[in-house]
């Protein structure tokens, strides 16, 4: 087996702005999830029971379904139905978000009833209302459980863009199958993803688990 | 039979660099009380696990009922059935009751008919004060009844001798009384006893002979009123008035 | 605009044959990832250094490469490495295998560990094997600690098996967007492949969900 990198020398830019891609997309998924997800999770704790079933069933339907689906449908499906036609990256940010944001909703949730109870009753004993009690008490101990799984979302999310390729996007991903299979060295261009994407996972999963290492006894209360 | 029941010959245990057991060498007599005491670290435990087979030994000879501890996986458990051990911090199985913690050793290792393992697990509950529990599961009981549910979980192998690792240095104060009188009723009826323990009160009233330990050797043995009220060696003296120990 | 929703039901036998493949890719999955995620498990906890670390790189490698590059790696990569042509089933089949066992092998190390060393002692003090410990004190703490962990491994891998779609294995995301293709009905068939996701995936999570409440350790 003789390999040849050389098509990779002479694509780089191309995989460079692929990469660029893939962590602006990574980084806007996570923001955009991060913020849907957290009102979703804060709605569901908080919100009016009215609201909660229709929550539950998006939450739910997200574990259900492969991110894959919800990409395709989103591009090719979505336009059809409405008329509104996405860009592939914008079908995927919206995708992966809707994704994504169901885990975060799950991981607010989880962190808000793991405080407690006392220590809301307690804040309400003090004579604060019930918003700031969340506010001020609840959610700052929360939130310090919910860390480390925030940082594992960061992760889950670049691997997921990975699957944007299947939308062409032109993310890392589908950068390295473009050149993969112009030049015919696919072991040689995947080789190098692989590691491309380890060398950026490896930091994220390692600050994860340090964090999760620290965090443990911080959260107990 | 005659003989001691256990004696130990020049034992030695390495862990790595770190000699655990430097030429330990004394004998039990049969019904004999013997209390191990001493400082943390000083092979007191690293001893009793030896003798069941838990820790192997690196140098010296440990022999039970006259014959060397057998080495090979089948022997040590033939021998471990006629040994009961009791745990610092009990570990009962949280996922069984109370009353099968106690059968589990009959019906598993001397595939004693379930209703009769049954019987034997009561009648020892009833013996340790603790009938109305046997239901129960480990997790809802003291860590003083827990211990004595250990205790009797031991006692139905119906063991030759019991080995007792700091029985009650887990244990609240209020529940440390209720174990050690099962250990002194335990002692009243002939058991052999070989307790590493820092009850210093139990080891003066109950033991026939206490051996104070130090980084791996004995530094004194003899009969309680020898060691808490004329210790022989210096090193006894101050190991006991650094715990307060006043007689 | 007009729908034909009728093409699903006049495909549903393609649909359904894509249904079952993914169902049968999901389970030789698992077949492989539990005793390769023990394996891998008692390799981590061994004394051997070489041994441990071996495991711990086949697990940290696995864990930070999206799934959708192992299983194209494994298609370009296998067939040279091994001077046999796989089927593509196989090398999905292998890809989600290997990613599976090393998420396994955490699940795994995790719930032995959990099981503190004493209670195996207690056992044996009691005279009992190291078998006999093993089936009366550590696995009957462990596999409820390990089983609602596995359910929702097995909920994730029932919506990787889409992945393999990329190589070409007709499980349902490539069976429904073949026909898609074909019949040029987009909504329609992508809608079906959502719809059947979803009705197969909602149980299988509820039911993760019900193992997790079930099992609950106290800790």
């Amino acid at each position: 087996m003789d390999l040849d990198f050389t098509p990779l020398i002479e694509s780089r830019q191309y995989l460079l702005e692929g990469l660029e891609l893939t962590i602006v997309l990574s980084l806007a998924t996570v923001a955009a999830s991060l913020a849907l997800g957290g009102a979703v999770g804060l709605a569901r704790c908080y919100g009016p029971s009215s609201l909660r079933w229709f929550l539950v069933l998006y939450i739910d339907s997200m574990r259900a379904v492969p991110v894959l689906v919800v990409l395709v449908w989103t591009y090719f499906a979505f336009p059809i139905l409405s008329g509104i036609s996405l860009p592939p990256f914008w079908a995927a940010l919206v995708a992966l978000t809707l994704h994504i944001a169901a885990y975060v909703a799950e991981i607010v949730r989880a962190g808000i009833t793991s405080v407690r109870p006392g220590q809301l009753r307690a804040a309400l004993a003090i004579g604060m209302s019930r918003r700031e009690a969340v506010v001020e008490i609840i959610l700052p101990q929360a939130i310090i459980r919910m860390l480390p799984a925030f940082g594992s979302i960061l992760s889950i999310t670049i691997k997921d863009t990975a699957i944007a390729a299947v939308i062409a996007v032109p993310e890392y991903m589908k950068q390295s199958e473009t050149v993969a299979g112009q030049s015919f060295h696919p072991i040689e261009v995947f080789s190098v993803a692989a590691i491309v994407y380890f060398l950026i996972l490896f930091p994220v999963t390692r600050l994860v688990d340090m964090l999760y290492a620290r965090v443990a006894h911080l959260g107990r209360s | 039979m005659t003989g001691p029941i256990l004696s130990y010959c020049a034992v030695r245990k390495l862990f790595g660099q770190f000699v655990a057991l430097d030429g330990v060498s004394f004998e039990i007599a049969r019904g004999e009380v013997v209390c191990l005491i001493g400082p943390s670290g000083s092979g007191k435990s690293t001893l009793l696990r030896c003798t069941n087979g838990l820790e192997t030994i690196d140098g010296g000879e440990i022999r039970f009922d006259g014959v060397p501890l057998p080495s090979n996986d089948a022997g040590a458990r033939q021998i471990r059935q006629r040994m009961g051990m009791v745990f610092q911090n009990f570990e009962l199985f949280p996922h069984n009751r109370v009353i099968y913690n106690v059968a589990i050793g009959p019906r598993i290792v001397l595939r004693m008919k379930d209703g009769l393992a049954v019987r034997r697990a009561e009648a020892l509950l009833d013996k340790v004060g603790l009938s109305e529990k046997a239901g129960s599961y480990p997790a809802n009981l003291s860590g003083g009844q827990q211990q004595r549910v250990a205790i009797a979980r031991a006692l139905a192998m119906e063991p030759e001798l019991m080995l007792f690792d700091e029985p009650t240095s887990a244990l609240d104060p209020e529940t440390i009384g209720e174990v050690l009188n099962v250990m002194k009723r335990l002692a009243d009826e002939g058991m052999t006893m070989l307790v590493v323990t820092h009850e210093m009160t139990f080891a003066r009233r109950v033991a026939n002979r206490v051996i104070v330990f130090e980084r791996g050797t004995i530094v004194e043995d003899g009969p309680p009123t020898q060691i808490f009220e004329t210790p022989r060696v210096e090193r006894t003296r101050d190991f006991l008035s650094h715990l307060g120990w006043v007689g | 605009m007009n729908f034909d929703w009728t093409v699903i039901w006049r495909n549903a036998p393609s649909l359904a044959e894509g249904t079952l493949l993914t169902v049968v890719l999901t389970t030789l999955t698992m077949a492989i990832a539990i005793p390769g995620g023990i394996v891998l498990a008692l390799m981590r906890l061994s004394p051997i250094r070489a041994v441990s670390a071996a495991s711990a790189g086949f697990v940290e490698f696995f864990r930070n490469l999206p799934l959708i590059l192992v299983v194209y790696w494994a298609y370009y990569v296998m067939p040279v490495a091994f001077d046999v042509q796989f089927s593509a089933f196989t090398t999905g089949l292998a890809a989600l295998a290997l990613n599976v066992s090393a998420y396994n092998s955490e699940t795994f190390r995790a719930g032995i560990q959990s099981i503190r060393k004493g209670q195996v002692e207690a056992a044996l003090a009691l005279g009992m094997s190291r078998a006999q410990a093993v089936r009366e004190v550590v696995l009957p703490q462990a596999v409820p600690r390990v089983l609602p962990v596995l359910a929702s491994t097995w909920v994730s891998l029932f919506k990787d098996t889409s992945l393999v779609s990329v190589i070409a294995v007709g499980e349902l995301a490539y069976t429904a967007m073949r026909i898609r293709s074909q019949t040029f009905r987009v909504l329609e068939m992508l809608t079906a492949m959502a719809a059947i996701y979803w009705a197969l995936g909602y149980p299988q999570a509820k039911l993760a969900d019900w193992l997790h409440r079930k099992f609950r350790v106290m800790e």
